[in-house]
């Protein structure tokens, strides 16, 4: 056993190079830096402002303006101060002012101890742990709030929140699972993933991805105080012009979704260049594991949809703050104008939730049931179908908007389409399982309840594609219900599956199985007695986004509170058993899962800079059951011993 | 693949079939047909049903017989064959969901290019959609303003709706039709009642904190009882527009005021806006407030007649002002 799989998991090998000098500890990068900065860069926005609309005189009474000061301070001037802070613009700030160059000495790669998840960190292997960390704890966040949810929807009446409150707890609770769990969960176990399926020493640009992890606690924080400015009450989708009405706080929001998916195309764009150019030798397209095209085809739709969403919440924070007119039809704005920028991104938003989960699913199912996936390159394709169809479909969630008639039908014919691609993807699914060797691990478990969960939400998503259904069931329950299908049944679903898969992976311990099938089996049960109901009610005449209802609503909401109550309570068993198996975990061995793509060459968890030698690729990622196949290979017979190899 | 496979394969599918059919069935899923349209809607509901349980049967039949089938010991180090895939069955599976939806596609267009073509001559309503309530106006009977959509049976409805602040949207479940009203263009829904009664009439659009109350009735008349209806309003509405007549005040304020507001000698318990029981301001400043609006209160001159906002300062206040 090498220093690199013991104690400190992801510890430089090289001796680190000392800095050349040593900065006051308030200068130095870190967290003291980033809070006076913060502060700083508040004050500083604050002093832009006022300053500017005093030299403006009489138009701009009153020269210290709230509203303007947070928007510009407190939104965007004190994120900069706190990035620059914490040290994620050092090296380019640096270059920018043409001081000497100094030798790259890795210093901010790897983990030493715990301290070193909390410091600007450009290993691409402690970025993956910084992403899935914070992004479960904005899950927990936003379960907490869901749950708030389901506490006021127990009775008919209004019970504990008034409903202002009520508005943000389900518009917060949204945006929380969407941007800064669902999305980032999924960049996060990519960012881990990839680089050592690729066979690459990290991603492309290693600052860029550290920069593009600290955008994300920013957007969360900003989405969390949002409930002490009231105001983000519009639904997650906030739809103008009640957007513009609502209070101040809606900023919060706009704000918020421009730091997240700055985050998100930064990260998008960093896979995209690590996936073209970055593959080891012998790693033809064909021969990348599902995964890995999953991810390709995802970063894709970020980079093209997600700057459509910052457009639609800067019109919106615009029509507010600067009194543009973009959406407000006294002023000559178009209303539906915001629905088909929003859907534009929204609706590829729910394939890049989905696409990474696919590809989870079919590392996981190929691997328990020691068989090669089915159809590999159609499921590929299938993935680039769903990228290309899903750019052409974002208007089937405006068949009541009033938008033009004749949009519908053929928005209606490529939604239809869609269920092509994706079935192929489940029946491929299927046919790996048959014959195969199955073995129910927790990730099996986890990936095989996604295929069924997903099936039913993809049902329900054909139903909805039917114009004259969707008619009437939009905006009421039956969407909440497909939406959580595919959202916590499809994605929670594959995260979970990808956790417990690659955890041994990550942290060089087993969790613990026992634990993770009884997390599976409560949260199932749990998960569809939760939304099942919702998808009947709905038909009958429940909408969504409301705190009080008829009585004849009553009975099933209250069951469907007491279930969520106990779906809530399934993840608090999955928190103790990551915490507990991380800490004392027993050690993983390199290849727990007898898996063939390239991470599970590697040690567990993988040495600092992954690879002691580049690894060559032979052959397809998921040739099971083939005498002495192999999909790469490392320094010859050595490879098969699993042993970690000192660098030269 | 062994006979018996086929054999488990389809004894499972039908199993789940059964069961899944059973809940379609026995539970109540669809609320009272009332519209033609429902009709429509119904039938393609049914249909896709229809369809989704077929796929559901064939999904779950393979997940359950490969689970127990071909599930192995923990130990078991071995591995399944190399089947890397099928062209033939990859065809099959590629064209068979290509069928269902396609069926899928053009019932659905069918139905809804029915939904959208009113029978006959229809009685055209325009709907106005504001926080938090919703107005009737029917041009065709001389303007006549009601705040329950009063519809005939067997007759196509054209309603025209706008918005007056932000977005709205029409739901009757029984009708099945819905179509969002929406700030600065007009849109259109087609309505053909079948049974006369009651129905909720409710916005399914976040609207703002009233959304959850911005509740009315939809009522179907038989043809006789629509016609005296109209005449009494015509006649009634001109006399409350001259000054005179009886108004329900406590009606108005139920359907326009009970989103936001908490009275109760009328019933309501809305939280939105402040609670009118212990009501201190004088009658030229509620009335001032009911015209003008503000403090998040919609403005209603205009919405309300003179005589209407009158009544209701009256009865809110005790006072003729």
């Amino acid at each position: 056993m090498s220093e690199t799989t013991t104690a400190h998991p992801h510890a430089p090998q090289h001796e680190s190079h000392e800095p050349p000098r040593r900065r006051h500890w308030l200068l130095a990068a870190g967290w003291p830096r980033a809070f006076w900065m913060t502060g700083f860069f508040f004050l500083l926005g604050m002093g832009i402002v006022v300053g500017l609309r005093a030299l403006g005189g009489s138009g701009y009474d009153p020269a210290l303006d709230w509203e303007v000061v947070i928007v510009v301070g407190a939104l965007t001037m004190a994120p900069l101060g706190f990035l620059s802070g914490i040290g994620a613009f050092d090296y380019w700030v640096s270059y920018a002012l043409g001081r000497p160059t100094q030798p790259e000495d890795h210093s901010s790669h790897g983990a030493y101890s715990w301290k070193d998840y909390f410091r600007v960190n450009t290993d691409h292997k402690v970025i993956g742990i910084q992403y899935v960390t914070t992004t479960i704890f904005f899950f927990l966040a936003g379960g907490l709030l869901a749950l708030l949810v389901r506490a006021e929807l127990a009775r008919p009446e209004t019970n504990y929140v008034d409903t202002q409150t009520y508005n943000e707890l389900f518009t917060v609770h949204a945006s929380l699972m969407i941007f800064l769990f669902i999305i980032p969960a999924f960049a996060g176990l990519a960012n881990y993933v990839v680089p050592l399926m690729l066979g690459a020493p990290d991603m492309a640009f290693p600052r860029l991805n550290a920069l593009s992890f600290w955008l994300l606690p920013i957007a969360g924080i900003m989405l969390l105080s949002s409930f002490f400015f009231p105001g983000v009450g519009a639904g997650w989708t906030n739809y103008a012009p009640l957007s513009v009405d609502q209070p101040f706080g809606n900023v919060f929001f706009s704000m918020a979704v421009q730091w997240a998916g700055a985050s998100s195309i930064m990260t998008a764009l960093n896979f995209l260049v690590t996936i073209i150019t970055m593959r080891a030798p012998g790693m033809t397209f064909w021969r990348m594991p599902l995964l890995v095209w999953a991810n390709f085809t995802t970063s894709l739709l970020v980079v093209i949809a997600t700057p459509f969403i910052a457009a639609s919440q800067f019109f919106v924070m615009f029509d507010r703050v600067m009194h543009t007119n973009f959406f407000d039809p006294t002023g000559a704005g178009y209303v539906l104008g915001y629905q088909h920028i929003f859907w534009f991104y929204s609706h590829p938003a729910v394939y890049i939730m989905m696409l990474p989960g696919f590809g989870i699913v079919s590392e996981v199912i190929s691997t328990f049931s020691r068989k090669p996936i089915f159809g590999y390159r159609l499921m590929a394709l299938s993935l680039m179908a769903i990228l290309v169809l899903g750019f052409s479909v974002w208007a089937h969630h405006m068949f009541v908007s009033g938008m033009a008639p004749y949009l519908r039908v053929p928005m209606m014919v490529t939604t239809l389409l869609i269920a092509i691609p994706t079935g192929i993807k489940v029946f491929s699914w299927l046919a790996t399982l048959w014959e195969g060797k199955l073995h129910f691990s927790a990730p099996m478990l986890w990936a095989l309840g996604f295929v069924t969960m997903f099936v039913i939400g993809g049902l329900s998503g054909v139903m909805l594609g039917a114009v004259p259904i969707d008619i009437h069931v939009s905006d009421t329950y039956f969407i909440v219900a497909h939406i959580h299908y595919v959202l916590l049944g499809g994605s929670l679903f594959t995260i979970f599956a990808g956790i417990y898969y690659w955890f041994p992976k990550m942290t060089g311990r087993m969790y613990n199985e026992r634990l993770a099938k009884l997390h599976f089996w409560l949260t199932l049960v749990a998960f569809n007695a939760t939304f099942f109901p919702m998808h009947l009610i709905g038909i009958q005449g429940m909408p969504r986004r409301v705190a009080t209802y008829e009585p004849q609503f009553a009975d099933w909401n209250l069951f469907i509170s007491i279930s969520s109550f106990v779906l809530g309570a399934s993840f608090m068993i999955f928190v103790y058993n990551m915490i507990v198996s991380w800490k004392s975990g027993p050690p993983a061995p390199g290849n727990p899962w007898r898996g063939m793509t390239i991470e599970w060459l590697v040690s567990s968890p993988p040495p600092v800079f992954n690879f002691d030698e580049v690894p060559q690729v032979v052959g397809s990622p998921y040739e099971y059951g083939v005498k002495g196949a192999r999909h790469a290979i490392l320094n010859g017979d050595r490879a098969a011993g699993l042993e970690p190899v000192r660098a030269p | 693949m062994r006979r018996g496979a086929i054999v488990a394969l389809i004894v499972i599918a039908l199993i789940v079939a059964a069961i899944t059919t059973g809940i379609a069935y026995f539970v109540d899923w669809l609320p009272e047909q009332a519209s033609e349209e429902r009709q429509g809607i119904d039938l393609l509901f049914w249909v896709t049903v229809a369809i989704c349980i077929f796929v559901f049967a064939v999904v779950a039949a393979v997940s359950i017989y490969a689970g127990v089938t071909f599930r192995v010991r923990p130990d078991d180090e071995s591995d399944g064959p190399p089947i890397h895939g099928h062209t033939g069955i990859e065809i099959v599976w590629t064209a068979v969901p290509t069928i269902l939806v396609t069926v899928i596609a053009v019932l659905s267009a069918v139905v809804l290019a029915q939904n959208d073509d009113p029978k006959g001559t229809p009685l055209r309503v325009d709907v106005l959609a504001q926080q938090y309530a919703w107005q009737f106006t029917y041009p065709e009977q001389g303007g006549i303003k009601a705040t329950n959509l009063y519809l005939p049976i067997d007759r196509s409805t054209k309603l025209i709706l706008n918005a007056r602040d932000v977005l709205h949207s029409f739901w009757v479940p029984e009708f099945g039709q819905k179509q969002d009203a929406v700030p600065g263009i007009v849109t259109t829904l087609v309505i053909t009642p079948t049974k006369t009664g009651e129905y909720r009439l409710i916005c399914t659009e976040l609207c703002g904190l009233g959304h959850a109350l911005m509740r009315t009735r939809a009522i179907v008349l038989s043809q006789a009882d629509f016609a005296a209806w109209t005449q009494k309003q015509a006649q009634g509405g001109g006399q409350a527009g001259g000054g005179g007549g009886e108004v329900d005040a406590k009606g108005i304020f139920t359907a326009n005021c009970a989103a936001c507001h908490t009275l109760t000698k009328a019933g309501t318990s809305g939280t939105v806006g402040p609670n009118l029981d212990g009501l201190s301001l004088g009658p030229a400043d509620v009335e001032e407030q009911i015209r003008k609006g503000g403090g998040g209160m919609p403005p209603f001159e205009g919405q309300l007649s003179d005589a209407e906002i009158k009544a209701l300062v009256q009865y809110l206040t005790g006072s003729n002002g």
